[in-house]
């Protein structure tokens, strides 16, 4: 994988932009909008709002998620916020809470 | 070199990248390596190196402990270790690293700050420095007595010229002698002046013309030389 690869002990406080897919083992807080898809790994933390295109979590999440294709969540990730996309797995083993909104005007 | 190779090829292993249409803007802080090939904004503090490739673009502050830039920063960099501008480099702003390299090709506006030159160097270069100030110094040191002299020489000169006033002084002296003594010695003045005055004249015209070259530290000297300048002027007119 020659993306983008935030590691596990980079803390960003601020905005990540762009159009491939992005990795995340640290921390991440702030906004985050790629076209692609977003990763948060179990080590990755993300108090952020997130726009992309499909996410998938097995770390920390807090905040709001917009997705224009997938978002899904693994075992043992904890999300707190609401999510929005068409299509919206969640894992058993998952920890979530918050709105969730399949109802997308794209559909 | 060998540390930029090292660096990037530990980088390979595993750490953070920031992809070539990324853009991060804000602030960015951690304990790993990180390359940038895409946009980095803001702040950036890593404990480690940070690698800018030529895709890479850094507009941001920069505290790392290495920075190897191959691609563009705008931006000071602070680097407690070291900073490499490779080939492809470019880079606007200031360096502040004890290593600063900067190969060629590489192009860089801004300041360079090494910090106080470690102990290690110091005899190496200040003796090289000071070998050259050393050899103008014992130069110097003669020359200053020299120059020094030279100096005095030329007063002396406008000094020779003053002189003539004295040989003027001579037919003065007595005049400032006369007032001078008649002032300070009243009574004995007038009988023992004939013969003994010439030795004490002379002694009182040099110690006046001293303190006149002196520029008269005594305000009643001034006084009294002004009152001889007088004087004298009146006795040239006598003489003539």
């Amino acid at each position: 994988m020659a993306n983008t690869v935030i590691g596990s002990s980079i803390v960003i406080d601020g905005e990540i932009s762009g159009d491939e897919d992005l990795v995340i083992q640290g921390t991440v807080k702030g906004k985050i909008s790629l076209k692609e898809s977003l990763y948060v790994e179990g080590s990755g933390v993300v108090e952020a709002d997130i726009e992309t295109q499909n996410v998938e979590i097995a770390g920390r999440v807090t905040g709001n998620i917009v997705a224009s294709d997938k978002v899904e969540l693994k075992t043992d990730c904890r999300v707190v916020g609401d999510i929005k996309a068409p299509r919206i797995l969640i894992a058993d083993g998952a920890s979530f809470k918050g709105n969730v909104d399949m109802d997308m005007k794209e559909r | 070199m060998a540390t930029a190779k090292e660096l990037s090829a530990s980088n390979n292993v595993d750490n953070t990248v920031v992809g070539p249409s990324i853009l991060i803007s804000g602030r960015l802080t951690g304990d790993e390596d990180l390359t940038v090939r895409g946009r980095v904004e803001g702040e950036l503090t890593l404990s480690r190196t940070l690698i800018v490739e030529p895709s890479g673009v850094v507009k941001a502050n920069v505290a790392v402990r290495n920075a190897i830039v191959s691609g563009v920063v705008v931006g000071n960099i602070n680097a407690t270790e070291s900073v490499e501008l490779t080939r492809e480099g470019r880079m606007v702003g200031d360096i502040r690293a004890p290593r600063v390299i900067i190969v060629d090709g590489a192009s860089f506006r801004g300041r360079v700050d090494m910090g106080d030159v470690e102990p290690g160097r110091l005899p190496a270069e200040r003796p090289a420095v000071v070998r050259p100030t050393a050899v103008s110094r014992p130069s110097v040191t003669p020359a200053r007595p020299t120059i020094p002299a030279a100096r005095p020489t030329p007063p002396p000169p406008p000094s020779r010229p003053t002189p003539p006033p004295p040989p003027a002084r001579p037919s003065a002296p007595a005049a400032t002698t006369r007032p001078s003594a008649p002032i300070t010695r009243p009574g004995l003045g007038g009988l023992g002046s004939k013969p003994l005055p010439p030795p004490p004249p002379t002694r009182v015209e040099r110690a006046e013309s001293q303190a006149e070259q002196a520029g008269a530290a005594e305000p009643p000297t001034p006084v009294l030389v002004g009152a001889g300048a007088k004087k004298k002027v009146v006795v040239k007119k006598k003489t003539r």
